[in-house]
């Protein structure tokens, strides 16, 4: 039993996995922390898999347990501040591939999203990966007029970032 | 937004350069134990629990007889039966916080009960200090209206200490020991604050903002 459970879990990760990819990209800033990250999500994943009743989809539970993995319960390790920051990296190769504004455009903005805190990168997250008001509102806690309200004010202060 | 939207599109459309996992990485995965603050903080707690539950079970017997021959040993057995009855219901609100943290609850939420869990703890801690601090105070004033039976009992003059000044040597080391144990302690606090729930503390205010 326990056998066929690792079984369906794994295979319904291996399948989601860009989700907590994402997450991971998002909230650190190194591949090492990545890694860290994205094991400890999957731990807290199995954990909580026994109590998946199904009556929402796989990826939409996984949505609350990685976001809520990453900002609440992983702690960063301090030992591994890495000078490199391998998005600042793949963007330096991207750029010599493409040279249109849009990706330039593209890059400022994914580098202003994560200097974003926490909650707000959480937000603008949920946001791009097109979930409803009501969804976001549900997996952050909050009412759903505020996650409006809090969506907008984010978006300012995106706004602010990149026009300084 | 323009860019907002630009990047939502390019978001769902792009590979965004991930990193793909096999299967059997992934299964490797589930046999790593978890690091997680939740777990850390179970561990502290407990660790605190017990230190501070320890405490009554190392008093020297000597300690003990003293009391008895200054006349406050039933004073304590009573006191210690109370001590231990809030002991059971700190420990039981601790039990039921702790499992009271979920997952799969709502980003606020989870926030909450892990807060509300330390915060059973950090009661505990005041309430074993306040004792502390009470208790000591009670005894080191009783003791000092009756210096001179104390200072029969200690059998001090058999020990070379000189009388006159006793009762204030006396109080003095109680105010020292005292002040290192609360300096210890807040220590140790800030110790946990910073490294555990420092980021914590600042994300559940920020979700709290958002809601007033």
């Amino acid at each position: 039993m326990n056998q066929e459970l690792e079984h369906i879990f794994v295979t319904q990760l291996e399948e989601n996995q860009n989700i907590v990819h994402k997450i991971c990209k998002l909230y650190t800033n190194d591949s090492d922390s990545h890694n860290d990250l994205f094991q400890e999500i999957t731990i807290q994943l199995w954990r909580a898999f026994p109590k998946f009743r199904g009556d929402s989809k796989f990826s939409t539970w996984m949505y609350r347990v990685a976001l809520n993995t990453a900002i609440t319960l992983y702690r960063k390790s301090k030992r591994r501040i890495s000078t490199q920051d391998y998005e600042t990296v793949s963007f330096k190769i991207k750029a010599e591939e493409y040279d249109d504004t849009e990706e330039q455009q593209l890059k400022l903005m994914y580098n202003a999203v994560r200097e974003l805190n926490d909650i707000d990168k959480a937000l603008v997250f949920l946001y791009l990966e097109d979930k409803s008001y009501r969804e976001i509102s549900e997996t952050l806690g909050i009412s759903e007029v505020n996650a409006r309200v809090k969506m907008n004010r984010t978006k300012d202060k995106l706004r602010k970032i990149l026009n300084p | 937004m323009d860019e907002l939207d630009i990047l939502k599109k390019q978001w769902q459309s792009r590979e965004q350069n991930l990193p793909k996992l096999s299967y059997n990485q992934i299964y490797k995965m589930l046999l790593k134990k978890s690091s997680s603050i939740v777990k850390w903080i179970f561990i502290i707690s407990v660790a605190e629990l017990l230190f501070w539950i320890s405490l009554y079970f190392i008093i020297p017997e000597s300690d003990l007889e003293i009391m008895d021959k200054m006349g406050i040993g039933k004073l304590i057995l009573y006191s210690d039966i109370f001590h231990f009855s809030i002991f059971g219901i700190f420990i039981y609100y601790f039990y039921k916080n702790f499992k009271s943290i979920q997952v799969t609850d709502s980003v606020r939420i989870l926030m909450r009960n892990i807060l509300k869990t330390r915060r059973t703890v950090h009661y505990f801690v005041y309430y074993n200090i306040g004792m502390f601090i009470i208790s000591s105070l009670v005894i080191t004033i009783y003791f000092y209206t009756r210096s001179e039976q104390l200072y029969e009992i200690m059998n001090f003059a058999n020990q070379g200490v000189p009388q006159e000044n006793f009762a204030t040597v006396f109080i003095v080391a109680l105010i020292i020991v005292a002040i290192i144990v609360v300096g210890l302690l807040a220590l140790f606090y800030w110790f946990i604050y910073g490294i555990l729930l420092r980021r914590l503390k600042i994300n559940y205010k920020e979700l709290k903002k958002m809601e007033d």
